[in-house]
């Protein structure tokens, strides 16, 4: 369904095949994806094989003040006419975020896997992928405070196997 | 005394009263952090705050009413203290003893002062034990149909059955009968077991169409006991305050410095702490009754800062900080007259059914002597699910005259589309002559109707 998918090749037999494929088919779409969703970096494997694009990153802030409070539905409600294929996972709960260990730019995440979890006074409020994907750009650390329904990072949805 | 830290408040409420409690903040010094639900994002005290943090979904029960999320909002923003507001949790002792424990205060009577005031089968005779006329009722709480029988005999009927965790005038059955009463007790101890899980009910003679005063008073840690006047609340609908008046039409000037100093002195005594407000129904003989206590700010606490200049929102966060009380009960004058009109998103041509929707239009009234308290703006969505004021218009005046006069005027300045409004309802209360001479009572909507007054409004251009 993806225009990247399609221009992999199913018939590559090498490992070098395989990333000469990845890199002259994937590459520009991934660079221009970059710069469309504003992901921090994304990062795609096939059979041992990864390419990763890296934008330079932007320090995203913890808790909001004032400006970010009434800027934030705005952007969340553009968001999905921008690009649905970028999928923000949010905060459950008000507490403290701890960040899974495997959740780091670049990772690839099942749809139900348990990202994170908000400490409510000391009671963990799980936080599940909704959709499979890769890590795109962290907008938290394990430790921050954050609100119900912030976002903590998002996830580049790609093909059918991250679904 | 026990002084507590105070130099960041979370306001924990939503509407006018968040936008109310902001103001004191900022006047204090005292840092301020709005609590939000996702579907108060684009409210007026979310905007004008210098911080805001989202603690849950639109339904109160996972944002405004959990514990949990309001704490953990004050943890997460490095508040020290919690402004409940009025509903919600501000009376709600768990939630108190909740916050004390992880190191916050709470604004309002202490978790203990709450549970003390918490039956109000209990305070009845708490306060009645420190002086203050209570209605003829049962002694506490009735346990069972023969002890209910037994007290409404002794009182005569009609009485009235009430739940002794109840509140904002739910879990109440007026009963005229004995077989009535066979039919009804049962019930209610159902209802109150429901909504308030607790099914104790007692009983009180029932007074129809009389006057509701109230007190507000103010008690520091040391037990100094002020009062501020009374307001009159007369004009209700199913129990529910529709405007508020300082100082009531219905008490004589003996009758009303009597009962003042008795309710500052029997509350301070009987252990209260913090702002409160003491409700009274005025008895045949003219003089108040004690009926119940609210242990919070309430909605029409503006009527008694019009006419005292005192902004109990400030000294409320004072006397929960430990303050000692800034001021003598001589140093309280009390001047001129304030109404209090409480405009809602309510249809009154169509028995006052809520509404909710785009502000379309939103004019306020200004000039001398007039308040405006309104979180609203043109384009705001009145969510449908909190409770729907809007506004709160507070005038004041030299006299009662004077203060009806520029409330013509200001009503008239009221301009709000996009939802039903309340304000045709008041310009025609306004020209209503038991309002204006100063006999409205509480059954004066069941009796008169609402329509007689909306039909009284002068056409207003808008």
């Amino acid at each position: 369904m993806s225009s990247e998918q399609s221009r992999l090749d199913p018939r590559a037999e090498s490992e070098a095949e395989e990333l000469g494929v990845l890199i002259d088919a994937l590459l520009p779409v991934l660079v221009d994806r970059l710069k469309e969703t504003g992901l921090g970096e994304i990062e795609v494997e096939r059979n041992g094989a990864t390419v990763r694009v890296r934008a330079e990153a932007t320090p995203a802030s913890a808790l909001h003040a004032r400006e970010q409070a009434v800027s934030a539905p705005v952007a969340s409600a553009a968001a999905p006419v921008v690009n649905d294929r970028r999928h923000a996972i949010r905060s459950t709960a008000v507490g403290f975020v701890t960040l899974a260990s495997d959740v780091h730019v670049g990772a690839k995440i099942a749809k139900g896997a348990l990202v994170a979890s908000i400490d409510v006074l000391g009671v963990p409020n799980e936080v599940r992928a909704e959709h499979g994907g890769i890590v795109g750009a962290l907008r938290c650390t394990t430790g921050d405070p954050v609100e119900y329904g912030q976002e903590l990072f998002f996830v580049e949805r790609i093909g059918e196997g991250g679904r | 005394m026990t002084k507590r830290k105070i130099t960041r408040v979370l306001i924990a409420n939503r509407g006018e009263i968040a936008l109310r409690i902001l103001r004191a903040c900022r006047q204090m010094g005292i840092e301020a952090v709005v609590a939000y639900s996702e579907a108060d994002r684009t409210s007026r005290a979310v905007m004008v705050a210098d911080e805001a943090i989202c603690i849950g979904p639109a339904a109160a029960k996972l944002s405004y009413l959990s514990a949990p999320a309001i704490i953990s909002a004050a943890r997460a923003t490095g508040c020290d203290a919690i402004h409940p507001g009025y509903g919600f949790l501000s009376e709600n002792a768990a939630f108190a003893e909740a916050a004390a424990a992880h190191g916050i205060t709470f604004i309002g009577p202490s978790a203990a002062v709450l549970e003390r005031f918490e039956s109000k089968a209990g305070v009845r005779a708490l306060l009645a034990k420190h002086g203050l006329p209570t209605i003829p009722g049962s002694e506490g709480v009735v346990a069972d149909i023969e002890a209910a029988r037994a007290a409404a005999k002794k009182i005569g009927y009609p009485v009235i059955l009430k739940a002794s965790a109840g509140g904002g005038g739910r879990g109440m059955r007026v009963v005229t009968s004995e077989t009535e009463l066979a039919n009804l007790f049962p019930l209610c101890a159902q209802e109150a077991q429901a909504a308030f899980g607790d099914g104790s009910l007692y009983l009180e003679k029932y007074l129809t169409d009389t006057h509701h005063v109230e007190v507000q008073i103010a008690v520091d840690d040391a037990g100094t006991a002020l009062h501020f006047g009374e307001r009159d609340c007369s004009v209700q609908r199913r129990h529910q305050k529709l405007v508020e008046e300082s100082p009531s039409p219905a008490l004589t000037t003996k009758v009303r410095e009597d009962f003042l100093a008795r309710a500052a002195k029997a509350i301070g005594a009987a252990g209260y702490r913090n702002l409160g407000t003491l409700e009274f129904l005025v008895g045949p003989d003219g003089k108040p009754y004690f009926i119940e206590i609210n242990c919070r700010i309430q909605v029409e606490h503006p009527v008694s800062e019009m006419v005292t200049g005192v902004d109990l929102v400030a000294l409320q966060i004072a006397l929960a900080r430990g303050d000692t009380m800034p001021m003598t009960q001589a140093q309280i004058e009390r001047r001129g007259h304030a109404i209090e009109f409480r405009l809602t998103a309510e249809d009154p041509a169509n028995e006052f059914r809520p509404q909710a929707g785009e502000i379309t239009l939103f004019r306020s009234p200004s000039g001398p002597w007039v308040r405006f308290d309104s979180h609203l703006y043109a384009g705001y969505e009145v969510p449908p699910y909190y409770d729907s004021l809007l506004a709160k218009l507070i005038v004041w005046g030299p006299t009662r005259d004077e203060a009806i006069a520029r409330s013509r005027a200001a009503l008239r300045e009221v301009e709000i589309d996009g939802v039903a409004t309340t304000r045709d309802f008041f310009l025609g209360l306004l020209e209503t002559p038991a309002f204006l001479n100063g006999s409205a009572t509480t059954g004066m909507l069941d009796a008169s109707g609402t329509a007689a007054i909306l039909a009284a409004a002068p056409k207003v251009s808008a």
